[in-house]
């Protein structure tokens, strides 16, 4: 779901760690125990392996000793993205020498990086600029939805909107309606305050969790 | 209504010509070339340890330090050009 998964959609180039989801059930963590197990996987950080952690929506971190000490991050819960089977149900399977390579769908990956974290901001602007020049002279309603609401540039934005002015109309979002009047500045003013309000709903969002993760530090 | 521009943008012109190329490729391909950067990370030494992240919800302050990969010194920046 992170950097492997941006390197399929052509957003990044590298990522030196691997970042999974995964369902949280028992039955499934049962698995994930062996699956851990083959690749020699040590826990780095707080919390451990737990299906309540991981339900309320926690990263687990492991070292894969087997694997040339990769670092792999398991998390079964988003901020702002559907439940598992949900996004299960509409991922992109990559086939790579005979091998299935199941990846987060492009809008599910979208949503998944609007975080507080500079460095995922423009992730999410390559990303969907990637999947604009990869489809724009075919574009299905789905697509230009998407685009709409989460293209990050400006120039393109007012291109879509020139393209696909009713389906612009129809948004709400601050920067589609100054790609109407093709202004530039206003697009990146909105822009700017789009992304400021999300990144505080993410620091929301994580202000339990980070106080749990210092207080499991506190006693390990 | 904003009329329809008579040439679309160009990749180049809103990525630069390094994302362009890299847009332009399949998957798989980008698949392929990202494991030659991994390849040449490892022989540089170049950690597996998350860079620190005071952003990330996740940043420690009290966590080790990284481990290269082959467990000589890392790879550092030595020089920095003009900027």
């Amino acid at each position: 779901m992170g950097g492997q998964a941006c390197v399929s959609y052509g957003a990044a180039e590298f990522s030196r760690d691997v970042d999974l989801l995964l369902l949280a059930d028992g039955a499934n963590l049962s698995r994930l125990e062996t699956a851990l197990d083959d690749l020699g996987a040590e826990p780095v950080a707080v919390p451990s392996l737990d299906l309540g952690a991981l339900q309320r929506g926690h990263a687990i971190h492991f070292r894969c000793q087997a694997a040339e000490g990769i670092r792999l991050d398991l998390m079964s819960v988003l901020r702002g993205v559907s439940p598992f089977p949900d996004l299960w149900a509409r991922r992109t399977t990559l086939e790579l020498d005979g091998e299935p390579i199941e990846l987060l769908a492009l809008p599910d990956l979208v949503e998944a990086k609007k975080t507080q974290r500079d460095k995922d901001w423009p992730m999410i602007r390559r990303l969907v600029e990637a999947s604009y020049f990869d489809n724009r002279d075919r574009p299905t309603p789905e697509l230009v939805a998407f685009w709409i609401e989460q293209l990050r540039t400006p120039e393109l934005l007012i291109e879509v909107a020139g393209r696909q002015p009713e389906s612009a109309r129809r948004s709400e979002r601050p920067a589609v309606r100054a790609a109407l009047l093709g202004n530039l500045a206003a697009i990146d003013h909105a822009l700017t305050e789009e992304q400021a309000r999300v990144r505080e709903q993410d620091r929301a969002y994580w202000a339990p969790l980070r106080a749990e993760l210092e207080r499991l530090r506190r006693v390990r | 209504m904003l009329p329809e521009p008579r040439h679309p943008i160009a990749i180049e012109d809103v990525a630069g010509p390094e994302w362009g190329e890299w847009y332009r490729m399949s998957p798989a391909r980008r698949w392929a070339e990202s494991a030659k950067l991994w390849a040449q990370y490892l022989d540089l030494g170049g950690s597996l340890d998350p860079e620190p992240d005071t952003q990330s919800p996740f940043f420690d302050a009290g966590a080790p330090g990284s481990i290269p990969a082959h467990g000589r010194a890392g790879v550092r920046l030595i020089r920095r050009g003009g900027v």
